[in-house]
């Protein structure tokens, strides 16, 4: 039987999954990775929420606009990452550092 | 239903033309865009500017408009986004004109900036007016992806791509905090119109207010990174230094008005009438925001040696003085925020572009670059000097007004230790604005060559763009009478 708090749960360790993707790892790659399942967390809990608590489908068209804005989140991102790619030939954040004070 | 829908139609008038704007701009640029060089940019430039021409002119006339909600409660159109949106159409048109004459932006870039720029600007005036959860995440992201584009235009730089990848991981991080801090409200609410909330709000046990309260620390984590408030804010100078300079500007206005605009829609709607915790909690953390902001920000600007950065840091700590004012949570806030953001929009726009005519003579915008300007071009070093002396906070110009109203206002609800702070931030920040004017007035130039850029026309414009500091400074009253006319918000 699932309930609403284990898909909070899943929810919760999707996201401080995410988190720590985005802190450990120095790949740029891998980082955007991490954002995908921020945001997947929210998603989820979006549709979770909806199934559960409410009636309406407030819920459920938030966790479709979340999905098609993060895919052209994402490849705005990969297209950035790219162009770093081929100035710096790295795709390492520790190599983002020119511009500091 | 349908004629509803034609009747709403109408009062979206400005967002449409400027999305027509957007795809007629793409149209020109895709049939004319090979051609020899300079050719369809005349085009482009009229086109676009047409376009903003057209929008401005249909929102001024919406102004003195009875407030409405549109498309099923999504889209509120009221006296304050109209006004908010003024402020960004205005500073998109000038934008693009600056992107037009700088020599920052690559030649076959211009159109481009031109079609985003319009593009961030829709994805603004959605922030601005937004009246539920989705809309406010659909106008935040419209605005980021496409200035992640912008932030790194100038392709084959490295320090421009480096400034567009700080962006989208930052953009990205807060926009998935944000996410998931609203999908906790909605789930303890159960619904994500901002008219419904208000209602379900009170009648919460103390269970889910327990939840609400984290939620809500998560959820402004999204806005605060859009108006770049202190702890979300390490992205702000990296990228307003990498990017070109016509971005810097556009940067330093639209993204920020419009998020100021949609925290001011937030807190009102949310925390305007009642007295619980959450509110004291969400008064808290804005003004610890809102104090780290202006002080990390002054004191950051102090040490810089780039103008752009110092600017940067500058408008990180205007930020910080213009959530002062949304933290009274009364219209009188809302008001001086209004202000305050018109005099922000012409002062940041003569800075910028008098920082962008001289770093296109020399490559870069290091202080000295500045000295001895008084003697070389007067105008705009007087120019300048009025807006340094505006940023500063001095009266009689309307930096000072601008500041006086934000302070009167948190002092109505007795906030002194913020006003204090304030007061100090003002100061601090006295240093930094009066190095560029004793550069200008007292060094000499190593070269008395002039600069190019200062054409006739360009004067001109930076010009008329310094009168209003000066007027605003002095008839404010007039202006604030106006809004005292105007309903400026509806609840």
């Amino acid at each position: 039987m699932m309930t609403l708090a284990s898909y909070l749960f899943i929810s919760f360790a999707l996201f401080a999954a995410g988190v720590a993707v985005i802190i450990a790892r120095k790949n740029i790659i891998a980082m955007l990775l991490g954002i995908e399942l921020m945001l997947n967390a929210a998603a989820l809990n979006f549709a979770a929420y909806t199934r559960f608590l409410n009636n309406n489908y407030e819920g459920h068209i938030m966790s479709l606009f979340i999905i098609v804005i993060a895919a052209a989140e994402a490849a705005v991102g990969l297209a950035i990452v790219i162009r770093f790619f081929q100035i710096r030939d790295s795709i390492h954040v520790d190599d983002a550092t020119q511009l500091q004070s | 239903m349908a004629l509803s829908y034609l009747a709403n139609i109408s009062r979206y008038i400005p967002e449409l033309i400027l999305c027509f704007t957007m795809v007629g701009l793409i149209l020109i640029e895709a049939t004319y865009g090979d051609k020899e060089k300079g050719s369809s940019k005349g085009y482009l430039f009229g086109f676009a500017f047409i376009g903003l021409l057209s929008s401005l002119v249909y929102l001024v006339q919406a102004l003195p408009m009875a407030p409405v909600s549109l498309f099923t409660n999504a889209v509120v159109i009221d006296p304050f986004s109209t006004l908010a949106k003024i402020i960004m159409v205005l500073g998109t048109g000038f934008c693009i004109y600056l992107n037009k004459v700088s020599k920052d932006i690559y030649e076959d870039m211009k159109s481009e900036y031109t079609i985003i720029a319009v593009g961030v600007l829709i994805g603004g005036m959605l922030l601005a007016s937004a009246n539920n959860m989705l809309i406010l995440y659909i106008g935040i992201e419209t605005l980021s992806i496409l200035s992640y584009v912008l932030a790194s235009l100038k392709k084959h730089d490295s320090r421009s791509s480096e400034a567009g990848l700080k962006y989208v991981l930052y953009g990205g991080v807060s926009g998935g905090i944000m996410l998931f801090g609203m999908s906790h409200i909605f789930g303890m609410v159960g619904t994500i119109q901002f008219a419904e909330l208000i209602h379900v709000l009170p009648t919460l046990d103390n269970s889910k207010l327990l939840i609400l309260m984290p939620s809500f620390i998560l959820f402004f984590a999204g806005i605060g990174y859009k108006i770049s408030c202190v702890p979300f804010h390490m992205w702000t100078p990296d990228v307003y230094e990498g990017s070109p300079l016509p971005v810097t500007t556009f940067f330093s206005i639209v993204p920020k008005v419009a998020g100021i605009a949609a925290l001011v829609r937030v807190s009102m709607t949310f925390f305007g009438s009642d007295s619980s915790v959450l509110q004291m909690s969400w008064v808290a953390l804005l003004s610890v925001a809102a104090a780290l902001t202006m002080t990390v920000g002054n004191v950051s600007a102090i040490g810089q040696r780039s103008v752009k950065r110092m600017l940067a840091y500058s408008s990180i700590s205007h930020a910080g003085v213009m959530m002062l004012g949304v933290l009274v949570l009364s219209d009188i806030g809302v008001k001086a925020i209004l202000f305050y953001g018109i005099t922000y929009l012409f002062m940041t726009l003569v800075a910028f572009f008098v920082t962008s005519f001289v770093q296109d003579k020399y490559g870069n915008d290091h202080f000295e670059r500045f000295n001895g300007l008084m003697s070389k071009h007067p105008v705009m070093a007087i120019c300048m000097i009025v807006v340094m002396f505006s940023l500063a906070g001095l009266p009689p110009l309307s930096g000072f007004v601008a500041k006086f109203n934000i302070l009167s206002a948190i002092l109505s609800k007795k906030y002194y230790v913020l006003a204090i702070i304030t007061v100090l931030n003002s100061v601090v920040s006295l240093y930094y604005y009066m190095k560029i004017v004793r550069l200008m007035v007292f060094k000499e130039s190593e070269s008395s060559e002039g600069i190019a850029g200062f054409s006739f026309t360009n004067q001109v414009i930076i010009s008329a763009l310094c009168i209003p500091v000066v007027v605003l400074g002095i008839f404010w009253d007039k202006i604030i009478l106006l809004a005292d006319g105007a309903k400026i918000f509806i609840k």
